[in-house]
């Protein structure tokens, strides 16, 4: 193998490895009112693990996009540092007698994280592979959904994971890999035939009934479940995903037009029906109705955008505590855009979502350089994936939208969620590789 | 006293933070930048055409195994060298199959050859349409559609 110098990547990822140390340092000055840098175990162990990542890239001659890696270093950055400021019970683990807080936990899935994505990104240097088997990704899917179904267990009211020994796994966060594999193969395959329209009804343009079914049925079924499990913001995140690979592969504005609808008719039926929608709603709509109890997080969460203002309480000088419980519950998963926009003002949060800007900016790339259309399709529904469900939190911590618990990619603590992004991120860095060395340098077969 | 040179201190380490924070943003927006700008370069330079045809199985070496093929709108493939892609391989007919594109895709038909023509493993009896990234198999040259 021959190495290739990624020195866009090095000169991106120099300044992020400076910025967790110092984020560590400040916190540490602001938390215990001393001079000294305090425990900076975690946050060499970040820096450690990115220039591992960069240099086995560079050691394996990868040609795949170089601004990917920096952009999740930078939004993890951030996330590991406003962890770290947290109260350390907050989460953990306690297994194979080590015993680590919340940030040591969060660090350990980074590891997991970066080399499962490394795995991916140099040993698929092929991902036609994938669009091979999409119908036993269809089977995956229907398998996790059906396990969470029958062995999930409830977190506030959502039923969404599974215990597998020490750990527990949210499976709706590796369905919506296996959702877009699958449909990018899918899409790839009857693209031509679902752009040609046959049925007209009206002015709108309806596909060939038979070419579409398989995905409706399949889609309905994720939906079902997905409403059935509480999840709405994965179910939300899915219908985003579906809506944009399709009009991506057919580029037909009807189908888009034929989705709002439906999904404003479904949520019509679904506020109508169910109770736990209709309580988010109200929550929504009017948080003070009920401040110390359904409104309690989105009231707390207003008052801490206020306390950040433009430039921030200070990291370690936010109110997260107050009388031995946190202020906002769920702060280190769904409300930690909440704590950085109290911590680091609007600023702060701003240089959150130009990181998660640049990564939907190189994703979209990724899917236009793609050669073959399964690539691109992959490419568009993982960046749809990682942006819908950055705006789709942001959106409900800002009370834009209504709340729905998701995680924010990268930031969030949780070991699904970021495994399950840096997955995504090497099956990008994978398809980007393939482009980059083109059809020339490849070996016939 | 401490306290404020504490307060000071604190203060200039969290500007400095922040500051961090938009010198990487910086930084990202300048290296997009550059990237447009090569981007229209490169894509003026590379995608000139409507699509190739890369070889990646050919054991008679013709078409080249590894080589790319531009195409035109219309191509006809077989062993008769006067087809647009001279195929020279014995499980390959005179006028094998016919490559063309149409609105906005490929579509590939068979020409009555004696050894069939397969896309992506299946053989075809009638007009397919390909996607980019297919691979179409006459004879035993295995070659994939590529942008």
């Amino acid at each position: 193998m021959r190495i290739t110098w990624r020195g866009v990547e090095l000169r991106l990822l120099l300044p992020i490895l400076l910025l967790v140390p110092l984020g560590y340092i400040v916190t540490h000055i602001a938390l215990s009112g001393t001079f000294g840098p305090g425990p900076m175990e975690l946050a060499l162990g970040y820096v450690a693990l990115f220039v591992g990542a960069h240099l086995v890239l560079v050691a394996s001659g990868h040609r795949g996009d170089q601004v990917l890696l920096p952009a999740v270093a930078a939004m993890g950055g951030v996330g590991l540092v406003m962890l770290n400021r947290l109260p350390q019970d907050l989460a953990g683990t306690r297994a194979f007698g080590l015993e680590l807080g919340m940030a040591a936990t969060q660090l350990l899935w980074f590891g997991v994280g970066i080399v499962a994505m490394l795995a991916i990104a140099i040993g698929l240097r092929d991902h036609g592979i994938l669009r091979h088997y999409k119908y036993s990704w269809a089977a995956i899917g229907i398998l996790l959904l059906a396990a969470t179904l029958l062995f999930g267990y409830e977190v506030n009211g959502a039923r969404l994971w599974i215990n597998l020994g020490p750990v527990s796994v949210q499976p709706g966060e590796f369905l919506k890999i296996v959702l877009v594999v699958f449909l990018a193969g899918y899409l790839a395959e009857t693209r031509t035939l679902l752009t040609s329209a046959r049925l007209r009804i009206g002015f709108l343009s309806i596909p060939p009934l038979p070419y579409f079914l398989p995905m409706l049925v399949l889609f309905g079924a994720v939906m079902l479940i997905a409403v059935r499990l509480n999840d709405l913001g994965t179910a939300l995140l899915f219908f985003g995903i579906f809506l944009t690979m399709l009009f991506v592969a057919t580029g037909r504005r009807s189908y888009v037009l034929i989705g709002l609808v439906l999904f404003v008719a479904g949520s019509f039926v679904a506020y109508q029906l169910f109770g736990h929608v209709q309580a988010r709603i109200e929550v929504w709509l009017d948080p003070f109705a009920d401040p110390l109890g359904a409104g309690f997080q989105p009231v707390r969460a207003i008052y801490a955008f206020g306390r950040g203002g433009i430039f921030g309480e200070g990291l370690g000088q936010g109110l997260v505590t107050l009388g031995g419980s946190l202020t906002i519950p769920f702060v280190h998963t769904d409300f930690i855009f909440t704590a950085v926009a109290e911590e680091l003002g609007l600023l702060g949060a701003f240089a959150v979502l130009g990181f998660a800007a640049v990564l939907v900016f190189r994703g979209l790339r990724i899917a236009a350089l793609a050669r073959d259309d399964f690539g691109g399709l992959l490419a568009v529904g993982l960046t749809a994936s990682l942006g819908l469900q950055t705006l789709i939190i942001i959106g409900g911590n800002t009370k834009l939208i209504p709340l729905t618990g998701i995680t924010l990619p990268f930031v969030s603590y949780g070991g699904s969620s970021v495994l399950a992004s840096f997955l995504m991120v090497g099956l990008l860095l994978a398809v980007s590789h393939r482009s980059a060395i083109g059809t020339d340098a490849e070996p016939a077969a | 006293m401490t306290g404020d040179i504490l307060r000071v201190v604190l203060l200039a380490l969290q500007l400095g933070f922040v500051a961090l924070l938009y010198l990487v943003l910086l930084r990202f927006a300048g290296s997009l930048l550059k990237d447009l700008r090569n981007a229209e370069q490169a894509q003026i330079a590379s995608r000139s055409g409507i699509g190739r045809l890369a070889v990646l199985e050919s054991p008679e070496d013709e078409p080249q195994a590894g080589s790319t093929i531009a195409l035109g709108p219309i191509n006809s493939i077989g062993r008769n060298v006067n087809n647009t892609i001279y195929v020279e391989d014995d499980f390959v007919s005179s006028t094998h199959a016919m490559l063309t594109f149409r609105g906005r895709s490929w579509f590939v038909e068979d020409q009555g050859s004696t050894n069939g023509t397969y896309v992506n493993g299946h053989r075809i009896d009638r007009p397919v349409a390909l996607s980019f990234g297919d691979e179409l198999t006459v004879g035993r040259v295995r070659m994939r559609l590529d942008r």
